[in-house]
């Protein structure tokens, strides 16, 4: 097993927005987190990425207690991110932006460079290289984001609505490049309300519902089960079904 | 690499070009300016950490080498070391605990540190309390570093501010350089790509405030005299700040243009108006910062590559 997290909770004042969370994701899996807004995924996604500290609960990558480990350790260990809302550093071209990545695994320079303009490559921006991070359109930045993350040679990727908000054309072109990261051995956790692209890419799914896991398995059924539907739908969508 | 050089030969030639008393101060004035703007550059350019209490590193490294000269008549040049040493001491004090908050903590704690060391050492006996300390009366020469002309210390000061340079333009293109960048365009998300953010800004801070405390040794010992105010005082902290940001913050060359802008202005400005003129420096202080502010945050080194290649498709045309 690569990650588990066990009975994770977490509560802002008298708010809990996770309440008792278990996950459990092997090595070369692509799982998707659902759930309608509110429901606590992101803060549960930022509890595994070691962004936020869980109440209780434990978290282990790799055999290793990360409960508390700072973000930094996770990058070290080989978790990597992207943020919800794009975090590239706009002032730095966007080959400087996804050098801080590779300097991660390559300190010198050089090789960090050479490492990084690979990454490039295999996003599609490596013709964008010499470009200020903000001169790139949404998908563009996306596609950043991703390739920093990958440039610090991570063995589990948490994608953050990494696909929101592209274009029908430019979400293909988005769920080819995770299929592509996939097949190079990154396990990935993609937080998504998409269902196009949960349902292409995901092999399981967790469904997150007011800080509870409500439903998990396999993507057909797991959008099939009634717990699901409410969950997003509400209590009254069997009335509305008679209706119709 | 054809500017820089054009621009150290510049500086190698200004005083021979103008090897009048009042135009060699202002060189050595706006030498010592871009040393400091630099040094201050490297904390708050860089790594976007903005320290408005900067003058604790250049009051300790300029007080050290006249606290062993008054006490033990030892040459002022053996303070330096042991300003650079307090100066770490006083980065780490500051800097441990306030780099794990997020926030303009930072910037508040340099001030109010900087503040109480003013207050203490202004009455503070041994440091000469208000009154403050005095070098040597006449200077003594190389062993020393203390000159009877101003043309030693403009080579002095120029020196220092070239290695200055070429550890800023180094540290650049290292893992380190990026990682002070990446830290001032977004700490989250540096932290999220395996980037140590307190440790590197602590560093930097050391090394920025390593080289803020040579500037103030350098300026102590080419004075003579300290005084409170002129180590410890609120202005000399700005005076960085201002000189970096108009040049542009954490670029290599920004605060050296910063210096050569305000530097003359500031002595045109005290010349014409004499005793007069007591607080316009304040003023000046408060329209560049507006003026900044207001037009152009980036400093003259962004409206530079603003406007620059609206020159060159002028020129093609």
């Amino acid at each position: 097993m690569l990650l588990s997290a066990e009975n994770v909770s977490k509560t802002f004042g008298s708010l809990r927005a996770v309440a008792g969370a278990n996950l459990a994701i092997d090595e070369g899996e692509i799982i998707g987190l659902i759930g309608p807004n509110g429901a606590g995924k992101s803060t549960f996604f930022n509890c595994l990425a070691g962004d936020t500290l869980p109440t209780t609960g434990r978290i282990v990558f790799d055999g290793r207690d990360v409960t508390r480990a700072s973000p930094e350790e996770h990058a070290e260990l080989g978790v990597g991110r992207t943020f919800q809302v794009p975090a590239t550093f706009e002032d730095l071209t966007v080959l400087d932006n996804v050098m801080v990545g590779a300097f991660l695994r390559h300190p010198h320079r050089g090789a960090a460079r050479e490492h990084a303009l690979q990454v490039l490559d295999l996003v599609g921006l490596g013709d964008r290289q010499n470009l200020r991070a903000r001169s790139l359109g949404t998908p563009g930045r996306k596609r950043l984001e991703i390739a920093r993350v990958l440039a610090t040679g991570p063995r589990l990727m948490l994608l953050d609505e990494a696909l929101a908000g592209l274009t029908p054309v430019e979400l293909q072109q988005a769920i080819a490049l995770v299929k592509k990261i996939h097949q190079t051995g990154v396990t990935l956790v993609i937080v998504e309300h998409i269902m196009e692209v949960i349902m292409t890419l995901a092999a399981r799914v967790i469904v997150f519902n007011q800080g509870h896991v409500i439903a998990q398995g396999k993507p057909a059924d797991v959008v099939r089960q009634e717990a699901v539907i409410e969950a997003y739908l509400g209590r009254g969508h069997r009335n509305w079904r008679k209706k119709d | 690499m054809k500017a820089p050089i054009a621009l150290a030969l510049a500086f190698i030639l200004y005083p021979f070009v103008f090897s009048n008393a009042f135009y060699l101060d202002i060189g050595v004035a706006l030498l010592l300016a871009a040393i400091s703007a630099s040094a201050w550059n490297i904390v708050g350019g860089y790594a976007g950490q903005v320290s408005v209490g900067h003058c604790m590193f250049f009051g300790a490294g300029a007080y050290l080498p006249l606290l062993v000269y008054h006490h033990w008549q030892l040459p002022p040049v053996v303070g330096v070391p042991l300003g650079i040493i307090v100066s770490l001491v006083l980065a780490v004090i500051v800097g441990m605990p306030t780099f794990r908050l997020t926030g303009h903590y930072f910037s508040m704690a340099t001030i109010a540190v900087a503040e109480l060391i003013r207050l203490v050492i202004g009455t503070w006996d041994f440091a000469g309390a208000a009154i403050g300390l005095q070098g040597p009366a006449v200077g003594r020469g190389w062993w020393d570093l203390t000159f009877r002309g101003e043309l030693p210390y403009y080579f002095i000061f120029l020196a220092v501010l070239i290695v200055l340079l070429l550890v800023i333009s180094t540290i650049e293109r290292t893992r380190f350089g990026y990682y002070l960048r990446a830290i001032k365009a977004g700490e989250r998300a540096a932290r999220s790509l395996g980037v140590p953010v307190r440790r590197t800004k602590l560093y930097a801070l050391m090394l920025s405030a390593a080289f803020t405390s040579i500037a103030g040794s350098l300026y102590s010992i080419k004075t003579g005299f300290i005084d409170p105010e002129s180590g410890f005082g609120i202005l000399v902290s700005v005076q960085m700040v201002i000189i970096a940001a108009l040049g542009g913050a954490g670029t290599l060359y920004g605060p050296l243009v910063g210096a050569l802008i305000l530097i003359p202005l500031q002595t045109a400005t005290n010349t014409w108006f004499g005793g007069g003129g007591t607080g316009l420096t304040y003023i000046l202080y408060g329209g560049i910062i507006v003026l900044i502010a207001r037009f152009e945050p980036g400093g003259l080194h962004e409206m530079w590559h603003r406007i620059a290649p609206k020159f060159g498709k002028r020129h093609a045309a």
